[in-house]
């Protein structure tokens, strides 16, 4: 599903964020991406979703190619990545409903499918009483709740969250991780960066450790691990 | 739907940089109003010199001592021509009474002179003004012709004039329609600025860029053709309150000041091509680097 290959990024100005990476992530499999601030899990993310491109090696998404994806089918590689960000990226000024419709309209969905899938991923996500609600009349985790049901609602093969849980408390956190699990179970890809060792320990899913932009521990069913 | 949504999104962008989108529009109806001038003053300088080109005449002043062999040989010879359309003999007699009638108000200017002061002449009508100088030049100079006038430097003056006049006020339009493309321009970079975050979920969410620009483009030419719209309302009206009365009031203006309804249409053609133009132009510019990534 997803497959990176020798993948080196070097930022203007010379910062080194990954050098010589390489994953491979089947259909189904839900990854976390641990290490310090600055270790390139942030870069990982956008070159999952071309919003950065490699300065060398081959990074493969839904069996695409993306050096050889030309700009205008960006778009369309997007709509089968859903993501989730720490800061939710809600639009204020829209509801609930409006919010996670917004992500269907803008790919020209008919209203009627937006009208029948809205409520229902509202639901699964725990927020179908507060369709009318605005972002800011909501806590973090359930704001959180309305991004993934953005994310999701589309049905992606592959979702990221880059530190999804990082501006909510413990147990917050913990009802956006069954959310995760529930949507990895549909048989979505999952890919999430985080610092959470609570999550990433009680979990006990892939654990891919970067340092320095490289990998220096891949484990099946992993914790965050010691030392860091 | 779709065109639902792209509307909907243009009429807020619209709303929310109201003074901008005014002032965009005001600089295209401005310049565009310079430019129907232009259109305008070219209509008004055809009519004129069609009118003055009909009045062209060359006219050959004949001596006192001319011989009737000379005379008849003279009005055959500019018969044979091609480029003359007519030829009409003038007697002294009709010379003089002219020439009262025009200074009639000023006697002393003739109650003097005797009947036979001026000369007679040949008044030489033609298909084209253009021609005026060549008839002239061939004519100059043959037996009997005293002097050979015409009336085509007055008219080859004022060309000229109106022709410089049509320039500058081109050059005056082409710069406020780059004013006008700049304002639309910065009226949708702040629409977009406003809007940055929006663009961004609907970037990540998939959405293309034509779908996110088409409402910012539309703003644009909607701008410009509001634009548009008033200066064409300022020619028509002008026009009729300005220039139909004038000819109401001046008869002998009445050809140099009246349109037919196809000449207004093909200027405010112009205008609304110009306009469309300028909004293209504008929301080009404004949208070029920011749908990068």
């Amino acid at each position: 599903m997803i497959k990176l290959t020798d993948v080196e990024k070097e930022y203007k100005g010379g910062i080194r964020a990954l050098d010589g990476f390489s994953i491979d992530i089947e259909k189904g499999e839900f990854v976390f991406i641990v290490g310090p601030s600055g270790s390139g899990k942030s870069t990982l993310i956008k070159l999952l979703t071309k919003e950065e491109e490699p300065t060398a090696g081959e990074v493969y998404v839904a069996g695409k190619n993306l050096a050889s994806l030309p700009r205008w089918r960006v778009p369309y590689l997007r709509r089968n990545v859903g993501c989730v960000f720490q800061d939710f990226k809600l639009l204020p000024n829209k509801t609930v409903f409006e919010n996670v419709a917004f992500g269907l309209e803008v790919i020209g969905r008919p209203r009627a499918v937006i009208q029948r899938q809205v409520p229902q991923i509202l639901e699964l996500v725990g927020l179908g009483e507060k369709l009318d609600r605005f972002p800011d009349e909501l806590s973090g985790g359930e704001q959180q709740r309305v991004s993934v049901a953005r994310a999701f609602v589309n049905r992606p093969l592959i979702l990221v969250a880059d530190e999804p849980t990082g501006n909510l408390d413990p147990a917050t956190s913990v009802g956006i991780m069954r959310l995760l699990d529930r949507i990895n179970r549909t048989g979505t890809t999952i890919v999430m960066a985080t610092h959470d060792h609570a999550i990433v320990d009680s979990m006990r899913r892939r654990v891919v450790e970067l340092e320095n932009g490289m990998v220096v521990r891949d484990q099946s069913r992993g914790i965050y691990g010691v030392g860091t | 739907m779709r065109i639902g949504y792209f509307l909907s999104e243009t009429v807020t962008n619209l709303r929310r940089n109201f003074l901008m989108t005014i002032a965009a529009i005001s600089t295209v109806a401005i310049s565009l109003l310079l430019l129907g001038g232009v259109q305008i003053l070219g209509l008004i300088v055809n009519n004129v010199t069609l009118n003055w080109e009909a009045k062209v005449e060359v006219s050959a002043f004949l001596a006192d001592n001319i011989t009737e062999g000379e005379e008849s040989a003279l009005r055959e010879d500019l018969t044979g021509f091609k480029e003359v359309e007519s030829v009409t003999y003038v007697t002294k007699d009709e010379a003089f009474d002219e020439y009262k009638e025009i200074y009639r108000t000023r006697p002393e200017l003739w109650e003097n002179l005797p009947a036979d002061a001026l000369p007679a002449s040949f008044r030489i009508k033609l298909f084209d003004a253009d021609d005026a100088e060549e008839v002239a030049a061939r004519i100059e100079g043959a037996p009997g012709v005293d002097d050979v006038r015409f009336g085509g430097e007055i008219i080859k003056r004022l060309l000229q004039v109106n022709s410089l006049l049509r320039t500058i006020t081109f050059v005056m339009s082409l710069v406020l329609m780059i004013a006008a493309a700049a304002l639309i321009a910065n009226a949708i970079r702040l629409a977009i600025y406003a809007r940055r975050e929006e663009i961004g979920i609907m970037k990540l969410v998939g959405a293309t860029n034509w779908f996110i620009r088409i409402p910012f483009m539309l703003e644009g030419i909607f701008a410009a053709l509001v634009g548009a719209v008033v200066s064409g309302v300022i020619v028509v009206g002008g026009n009729t309150l300005l220039f139909s009365r004038m000819a109401d009031a001046f008869p002998f203006l009445g050809p140099v000041f009246s349109f037919t309804t196809g000449e207004i249409v093909g200027v405010l053609a112009i205008l609304t091509g110009v306009a469309a133009l300028v909004g293209l132009v504008g929301s080009t510019l404004a949208l070029r680097r920011f749908l990068e990534v």
